[in-house]
């Protein structure tokens, strides 16, 4: 199913929660709305749901105008983040309940309706917990009931509020890719809420950054790593160092230091400025180099390379870099940073 | 004998005890015990005279059919205060929630009195009432509507602390599955709450049963017409009937027992719901 946004606007009293969100998603798509708490994504999700309404603004679904159905209308399906289980009714009777409660014209027969269950527990792996209780099972079982029990209306859209949010790092990584092969496997268009990079990028076809109720980017997790639209983005997703500029024609100081940055990342810019780049992306120069020159406070190993942290002189800020194992310096030792690959963005630094 | 810090010597928690239980005795077990004693005085025989005579009877009628209109009206109203209150954002929320507390902070004559005041044949809306021949202060209208107010806040306040920490979760989930508001009501939020209902139930049933002074104030006093059973003691006890005054008094007694008990049984229940232990 296809999803379009139009100029969605909502606020809770004076708080603009979101403001003037376009978007469009794709069939088949599995999206990720990421973004730090209080970006809005939960609302946007919620709106899409019709758990929530917009102040402004139309939803569509396959090209119809859906604004003003509500949730119960809709045919979605919808994951909570602390599952939302009935207590008192058992696994299968929570995954059975949007059939059983349908008008008797639409409900399918009793057998039907087992069968279906039963169908959906084994998917969800939980095939012979169907007479438990919720109290009963784990915190991943629980959310897996609750995915066949979203499942179990056949929606189109399956929605999800951080929907691993309560597991622990362990039982989540699991389930996101099983998740993943799921959503694949049913051919369902999904969308699901993260404050997780990692979860995002892992995850989704694509990935909408937001921040104070705006998108920030809508790219694939690689144009959203390798080119981060704004500053936010660059900090926001994955490691980054920060350090503030000044342009002054195709010379970069810093710290009243001049500072070789790769040609391409100069377009266009002049004045104040903030240069970002990845831990990764920078090497370690000699003295009459143009680098960045910093003391360094701590030494680690880090996946493979060496993580390298330094002060920057002439400021308080830390710079981080990684190094091959056997290059690291020394702690307390003078060095020169420069980026091989950076970003710069207009304006002071935050 | 000291073996920690919150240990007290063996002198100082006798003493502690003795006061403790010392109280209770004195304050409650004596008293409630006289309560049977008396109405046992005169032998069974008079005790059951006393019981079924036709006065007594009909305010047992009367108190029954108090209680059986006023807490089904309190059920709807609770629930409704306590959804409106936990699940929705409205102008006046805490304004709501202060006043739900009223009848708890304000003396019950003068809850009788305000009835008075609306309904009585000075009061505001007495002279439409007297043209449209309703009575309302006097009658049973009058004292079903005090118990009403003066119970209001039972069912209400075992509600909204629940509701709040439940949330909306589970209703949004069932709305999501496509259950209509009333579907959403039966089989998401009343099974999590029923053992609180039926808590607030309970103690509003109590009071709604032994109610006097709201009650006092808007009934009359006419025997075997407006006097409910708090009512009828009161008036058997100014005429020293003594035996009959505690006879019906001894049947409150036992009403707030058999509240206790059952009150003692849900908490234990609640209790091992709420921990979510299942079922």
């Amino acid at each position: 199913m296809s999803i379009r946004l139009d100029t969605i606007g909502k606020s809770f009293g004076g708080f603009t929660a979101l403001g003037d969100i376009n978007l469009e998603i794709e069939p088949g798509e599995f999206l990720a709305l990421l973004g730090p708490s209080g970006s809005g994504k939960t609302t946007l999700l919620r709106i899409v749901a019709g758990l929530e309404f917009p102040d402004h603004g139309r939803v569509f679904y396959d090209g119809e105008d859906i604004t003003d159905l509500k949730v119960a209308d809709r045919g979605v399906g919808f994951v909570f983040q602390h599952y939302a289980l009935f207590r008192h009714m058992t696994v299968a009777d929570n995954v059975a309940f949007g059939l059983t409660i349908r008008k008797r014209r639409d409900r399918p027969a009793k057998a039907e309706i087992r069968d279906r269950v039963q169908k959906l527990l084994d998917l969800v792996q939980l095939g012979q917990l169907g007479n438990r209780y919720p109290a009963q099972l784990s915190g991943g079982q629980r959310q897996r009931v609750a995915l066949a029990r979203a499942l179990a209306i056949e929606p189109r859209l399956l929605l999800l509020d951080e929907p691993f949010g309560a597991l622990d790092a362990r039982v989540r990584k699991d389930l996101r890719r099983w998740l993943r092969e799921l959503h694949d496997r049913m051919g369902l268009t999904s969308i699901f809420v993260t404050h997780d990079q990692d979860e995002a990028l892992e995850l989704a076809d694509r990935v909408v950054v937001m921040d104070h109720g705006v998108i920030e980017q809508v790219a694939t997790p690689q144009q959203i790593y390798d080119e981060p639209a704004s500053a936010f983005v660059f900090d926001f997703v994955g490691e980054s160092n920060q350090v503030p500029v000044t342009v002054d024609g195709d010379r970069v100081i810093a710290f009243d230091r001049l500072l070789d940055v790769p040609p391409a990342t100069l377009a266009g810019m002049g004045g104040a400025a903030r240069l970002f780049f990845r831990p990764h992306d920078a090497e370690i120069v000699g003295e009459g180099a143009n680098g960045l020159a910093a003391t360094v406070t701590l030494v680690r190993p880090n996946s493979g390379s060496m993580r390298v942290e330094g002060k920057l002189e002439g400021s308080d800020r830390l710079v981080e870099i990684d190094v091959a194992q056997g290059a690291a310096p020394g702690q307390g030792e003078r060095i020169f940073v420069r980026p091989t690959r950076a970003k710069l963005y207009a304006g002071t630094a935050g | 004998m000291r073996n920690g810090a919150t240990s007290e010597s063996r002198l100082a928690r006798a003493v502690i005890m003795a006061i403790g239980l010392g109280f209770f005795g004195l304050f409650l077990l004596m008293p409630l015990l006289v309560v049977f004693a008396q109405a046992l005085a005169g032998g069974i025989g008079a005790y059951l005279d006393a019981i079924v005579e036709p006065d007594a009877l009909a305010a047992i009628r009367l108190t029954l059919l108090v209680a059986a209109i006023s807490v089904p009206a309190n059920i709807v109203f609770g629930i409704a205060a306590a959804w409106a209150i936990t699940k929705f954002d409205f102008p006046g929320k805490s304004i709501l929630i202060t006043f739900i507390d009223l009848p708890f902070s304000v003396s019950p004559v003068v809850s009788g009195l305000i009835y008075v005041l609306l309904f009585g044949a000075q009061g505001w809306l007495g002279p439409w009432l007297a043209e449209h021949d309703i009575q309302i202060i006097f009658a049973v209208p009058g004292m079903v509507l005090a118990t009403i107010f003066v119970t209001f806040p039972f069912v209400a306040r075992e509600l909204i602390p629940l509701m709040a920490e439940q949330g909306r979760d589970d209703e949004e989930a069932a709305l999501s599955l496509g259950a209509t508001g009333w579907q959403t009501f039966w089989h998401a939020t009343l099974p999590n709450i029923r053992w609180g209902l039926l808590y607030g139930v309970l103690l509003c049933n109590a009071r709604a049963m032994g109610e006097f002074g709201a009650v006092s104030v808007v009934s009359g006093h006419i025997r075997g017409e407006t006097n409910t059973m708090p009512l009828h003691v009161e008036i058997l006890y100014n005429e020293y009937n003594f035996i009959a005054a505690f006879a019906v008094a001894s049947l409150l007694a036992l009403l707030a027992l058999v509240t206790l008990v059952l009150k003692s049984l849900l908490e234990w229940r609640y209790d091992y719901h709420g921990k979510g232990t299942g079922h």
